[in-house]
């Protein structure tokens, strides 16, 4: 889709800042201005499934956009919680499914969306995300969370362990 | 605030609230729940009010077909002509604050017929004369179709309306127990407001028992913590 238009931004300040956000006249009601939006193309992707299989099917968060986002990207890299058999995506009677032409590859990674939740399987840890508002505030704070969290644990099992001795 | 939005709330119609709004998503639970029971409500996220199963999109979708009677949008700046900004305060590209961007705001404006703003502070530097940044435009010239637009906005200190022919908000009713050197204080731009103003009826004991019982109960499955906390008996 070359763009797409959005009703409703004509006369707000997206019109001063954003140029590559152009108005025209609509041309079914030539009377009418409406806003038009370039698409977004990201060249690389990340996202989270609640099972893939490995062909890169996924069954994703039915109330998230993942799958638009996939659809949109040049890479798709995909995590999982679990790595299953196309059947059980297949059987799955909630998510969406995403086919494996969109994905470019994906891995296994039980608990990949923490700190935040994969619905009907872990809450999110409230815990560990209001330390991280806290230390963020500030760079020296947000670097001892960077060192410990992010660039310190070699492995995501190491990222995990480092949690649950927080 | 609660009582107030719920009785903003029209039976048979279609209401919708969006993503962190637990006052507002209790006025239409409570609504529902007394003298809007045919209308269809949807609360975001609600395991029994949010049927959308294809991601925003889908929600999208069913607002451009103009399925919504009353929908609630907030700002992080709010003005007197009913902008909103949820973009940033001061010059945009050095920013003293940044707020997390419009999004479908500026749509589900426009789209909805009677849209409610919300906020739970009340104070000069939320209520200003002019937003620093307009994500979501009150009103459009004519040349630019607008079904709905603002039709309240809810505070914790008063209810205001939006005067169409004006584009302003004025002052409808103040709440119980506001005065109004307080409300004029605490709001950013000129309101007509004093002693004879009308004050908005104070919530009924069976409006206090609606929100504190089975609203309470119902908007724990999605605002556990506010529901524990804001609505304890």
């Amino acid at each position: 889709m070359p763009f797409l238009p959005v009703p409703g931004h004509v006369g707000s300040d997206y019109e001063r800042l954003r140029p590559d956000f152009r108005v025209i006249a609509d041309p079914y009601h030539p009377d009418q201005r409406i806003m038009l939006v370039p698409p977004i193309t990201p060249d690389v992707s990340i996202i989270h499934a609640h099972l893939a299989d490995r062909a890169g099917t996924l069954l994703l968060e039915e109330r998230e956009d993942d799958s638009l986002l996939a659809e949109a990207s040049t890479i798709v890299v995909a995590s999982a919680e679990r790595i299953v058999s196309t059947d059980e995506i297949r059987r799955s009677p909630t998510g969406v499914t995403l086919e494996g032409i969109h994905v470019t590859s994906v891995v296994e990674v039980p608990r990949g969306a923490h700190p935040t939740a994969v619905r009907g399987v872990y809450p999110l840890d409230e815990a560990h995300l209001s330390s991280y508002m806290v230390l963020a505030r500030q760079d020296a704070a947000f670097k001892t969370y960077l060192d410990r969290f992010v660039l310190g644990p070699a492995s995501h099992a190491a990222y995990l362990a480092a949690v649950s001795a927080a | 605030m609660a009582v107030a939005i719920s009785r903003e709330v029209r039976d048979g119609e279609t209401t919708a609230v969006g993503t962190l709004a637990p006052v507002a998503a209790a006025g239409v639970l409570a609504a529902h729940l007394s003298h809007a029971r045919h209308g269809r409500i949807l609360i975001f996220n609600h395991e029994d009010y949010w049927p959308f199963r294809r991601g925003s999109k889908e929600f999208y979708d069913y607002a451009q077909r103009g399925r919504f009677d009353l929908f609630f949008l907030s700002g992080g700046q709010i003005d007197q002509h009913g902008n909103l900004n949820l973009i940033a305060v001061g010059d945009h590209r050095q920013p003293t604050i940044r707020f997390p961007g419009g999004a479908g705001s500026a749509m589900l404006y426009y789209l909805p017929r009677r849209v409610i703003i919300f906020r739970t502070d009340h104070t000069p530097r939320i209520f200003v004369d002019r937003v620093d940044t307009i994500a979501s435009p009150g009103s459009t010239p004519p040349d630019v179709v607008r079904r709905g637009g603002p039709w309240k906005a809810i505070t914790p200190l008063c209810t205001f309306r939006f005067d169409q022919p004006a584009r302003r908000l004025t002052v409808e009713s103040v709440h119980p127990g506001v005065v109004a050197d307080e409300l004029r204080r605490r709001t950013g731009f000129p309101i007509d407001v004093d002693a004879a103003s009308p004050i908005t009826p104070p919530p009924t004991p069976e409006e206090l028992a609606l929100l504190r019982g089975p609203v309470r109960e119902s908007l724990a499955k999605t605002y556990p913590r506010f529901a524990e906390t804001a609505l304890s008996p």
